[in-house]
C-alpha cells in the first residue's frame, strides 16, 4: 500500500472531517446556551415554561437521535400544507437536529449542577445584597460550570462520535468518504485512517477539557 | 431607641407553629446571645430578621424602619435598603468557593454597593488584617481550615459595613481546638461596639461576652435579660433545666 494511496485517501476524508467539525462547533456553541435556558425553564415558577421544558426534554432524550434527523430532513417536508416551506438544506437541517437534541442533554447536566450548589450559596449572597441576577451569574453559575464540566466532556465527545449520523442523512462527511473509498477500492485502510481521525478529534477535545478543569479546580 | 424591634412574630410551616408570637428589643451596642434547646426556633428567629425566612404575622422593625408591619411586608426596595443594615453568618460558612479569600470579601460591595475599586481593596486588606487572614487573601477556601473560613465569613459579611450582625451558630461546624479563633474575633467584635445577635451553644461565650439573653423554648422566648443574671439566677424551671443540662 503506497503512500500515494494514503495520500489521495486523506485529501476527501479531510475535507469529510471539516464537515464534521463545522457540524461540531455550530452543536456545541449553540446547544450549550440553549441547554442552559432549558435548564432555567425548568426551574421556572411559571408552571407551563416547566411542564413544557420538561417535556421537550423527555422527548429529546427518550427517542433515537437518528430519528429526530430523518424527522427534520425527510419528514417535515412531508406535512401537508407547511411542508414545503420545511424543506431545509440538509446540512442546515441536520444542524438543526443536533441542536435541539444536544441542547436537552446539556439541560439534564446543567440542572444536576444546579441541584448541587447548597442552598447556602444563594443565602449568603441573599444577606451579602445581591440580586437574584447577581448571584446567579456571579456566584451560581460559575460553581455549575465547574461541577457540569466533566459531563460536558463526556456529551461533548459522543456529539465527536455522533456526526457520522450525517450519513444517514446523506451529508457526506468524513465517514461518508471512508465508506466510498473502501467500497470503491476494496481496502479497509479508508476505515482505520477514519478512526484515527476522530481519536485525533477526541484527543484534543479530551486535552481541552483537562485543562478546562485544573483551570476551574479553585483550590 | 432599640435597633431591632420584633414584636408578636408568628411562623409556622404547615400545621407546625415555629414562632408563636416573639416580642424582643435589641439596643444598640448591644450582644445578644440566644440560647435554647434543639428546634426551639432560634434560628428561624434570626433569619426572620434578614429576610431569609417569610413571616406570618407581627412586626419586625430595624432601625425604626418596619421590614414587616403586622405582617403585612415593606416594597421589594424598601426590605432591600432595610437588610442592607445587616450581616450575616452561617455555621457552615457558605464562603464561594470559586473565588479567593480576598475575592469572597470585594464581590459583594463591588456588585451591590459599586464601590470605586480601591476603596474596596484598601478595606478588605484592613478587615484580612483584623481577623489575621493577610498571608490567606490568594488562597481558595477549600485550602482553609474551618476556623480560618469562618473568620474570612465574618470579613465578608464586615465588608458591607452593618450595623447589626447576626450569628447562627458559628463555631458549632468547628472542631473544639478551632472555635477559640473566632470566638476572639468576635470578642474584639463586641469590644467595638458592634451590634450582634448570636445564636450559640458556647455558653463560656454567651457568658462572657453577651450583654443581654435570650433564652427560647419550643418558638417562644421563655426569658431574657441581662446574660450574666440570667445565666445565675434564672427565673423559670424551663431556662434552669436547660442550663443545668449545658453548662455541665
Ligand atoms: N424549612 C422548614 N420546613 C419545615 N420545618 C422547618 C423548616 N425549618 C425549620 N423547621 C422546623 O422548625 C423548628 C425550629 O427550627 P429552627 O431551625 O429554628 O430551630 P433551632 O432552635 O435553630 O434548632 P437548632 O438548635 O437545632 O439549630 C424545628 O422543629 C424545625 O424542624
Ligand atoms: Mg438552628
Amino acid at each position: 500500500m503506497s503512500s500515494e494511496y494514503i495520500i489521495s485517501l486523506l485529501k476527501p476524508m479531510l475535507e469529510g472531517a471539516q464537515t464534521t467539525i463545522l457540524l461540531f462547533i455550530i452543536a456545541i456553541v449553540l446547544s450549550i446556551p440553549l441547554g442552559f435556558l432549558l435548564t432555567l425553564a425548568v426551574n421556572s415558577k411559571v408552571k407551563v415554561l416547566s411542564y413544557l421544558s420538561h417535556g421537550y426534554i423527555y422527548v429529546m432524550r427518550g427517542t433515537p437521535l437518528l430519528l429526530q434527523l430523518l424527522f427534520i430532513c425527510f419528514g417535515l417536508p412531508m406535512i401537508p400544507g407547511v411542508g414545503e416551506y420545511l424543506v431545509l438544506d440538509r446540512f442546515v437541517a441536520a444542524t438543526l437536529g443536533f441542536v435541539l437534541n444536544y441542547a436537552a442533554y446539556f439541560a439534564e447536566i446543567f440542572r444536576g449542577g444546579l441541584l448541587s450548589i447548597d442552598k447556602g450559596q444563594y443565602e449568603a449572597s441573599k444577606v451579602l445584597g445581591m440580586t437574584k441576577w447577581q448571584s446567579l451569574t456571579r456566584i451560581i453559575i460559575p460553581q455549575m460550570i465547574r461541577i457540569a464540566l466533566p459531563a460536558v466532556a463526556n456529551e461533548s465527545i459522543t456529539l465527536v462520535k455522533d456526526t457520522a449520523l450525517l450519513y444517514a442523512v446523506a451529508v457526506p462527511e468524513l465517514l461518508h468518504f471512508a465508506q466510498t473509498a473502501v467500497n470503491r477500492d476494496f481496502t479497509i485502510m479508508p476505515f482505520f485512517i477514519a478512526a484515527i481521525i476522530y481519536l485525533v478529534m477526541t484527543l484534543v477535545l479530551s486535552l481541552f477539557f483537562k485543562y478546562l478543569e485544573r483551570k476551574f479546580k479553585f483550590e | 431607641m432599640p435597633i431591632i424591634s420584633v414584636s408578636n412574630l408568628k411562623k409556622s410551616y404547615g400545621e407546625l407553629d415555629v414562632l408563636k408570637g416573639i416580642s424582643l428589643d435589641i439596643n444598640k451596642n448591644d450582644v445578644v446571645a440566644i440560647i435554647g434547646p434543639s428546634g426551639s426556633g432560634k434560628s428561624t428567629l434570626l433569619r426572620s430578621l434578614i429576610h431569609l425566612e417569610e413571616i406570618d404575622g407581627g412586626s419586625i422593625q430595624i432601625n425604626d424602619e418596619y421590614l414587616v408591619e403586622q405582617g403585612s411586608y415593606a416594597k421589594p426596595q424598601e426590605i432591600r435598603q432595610i437588610t442592607s443594615k445587616m450581616g450575616m453568618v452561617f455555621q457552615h460558612f457558605d464562603l464561594f468557593p470559586h473565588l479567593t479569600v480576598s475575592g469572597n470579601l470585594e464581590i459583594a460591595p463591588k456588585l451591590a454597593k459599586k464601590e470605586p475599586m480601591d476603596k474596596i481593596k484598601a478595606r478588605s486588606e484592613e478587615l484580612l488584617e483584623k481577623v489575621g487572614l493577610t498571608n490567606w487573601k490568594n488562597a481558595y477556601p477549600a485550602n482553609l481550615s474551618g476556623g480560618q473560613k469562618q473568620r474570612v465569613a465574618i470579613a465578608r459579611a464586615l465588608m458591607m459595613e452593618p450595623e447589626i450582625l447576626l450569628f447562627d451558630e458559628p463555631t458549632s461546624a468547628l472542631d473544639p481546638e478551632l472555635t477559640g479563633e473566632v470566638l476572639e474575633v468576635m470578642k474584639n467584635l463586641a469590644k467595638e461596639k458592634m451590634t450582634m445577635v448570636v445564636v450559640t451553644h458556647e455558653m463560656g461565650f454567651a457568658l462572657e461576652v453577651a450583654t443581654k439573653a435570650i433564652f427560647m423554648d419550643n418558638g417562644e422566648v421563655v426569658e431574657s435579660g441581662n446574660a450574666k443574671a440570667l445565666f445565675e439566677y434564672p427565673q423559670f424551671d424551663r431556662t434552669k433545666a436547660f442550663l443545668k443540662r449545658s453548662l455541665k
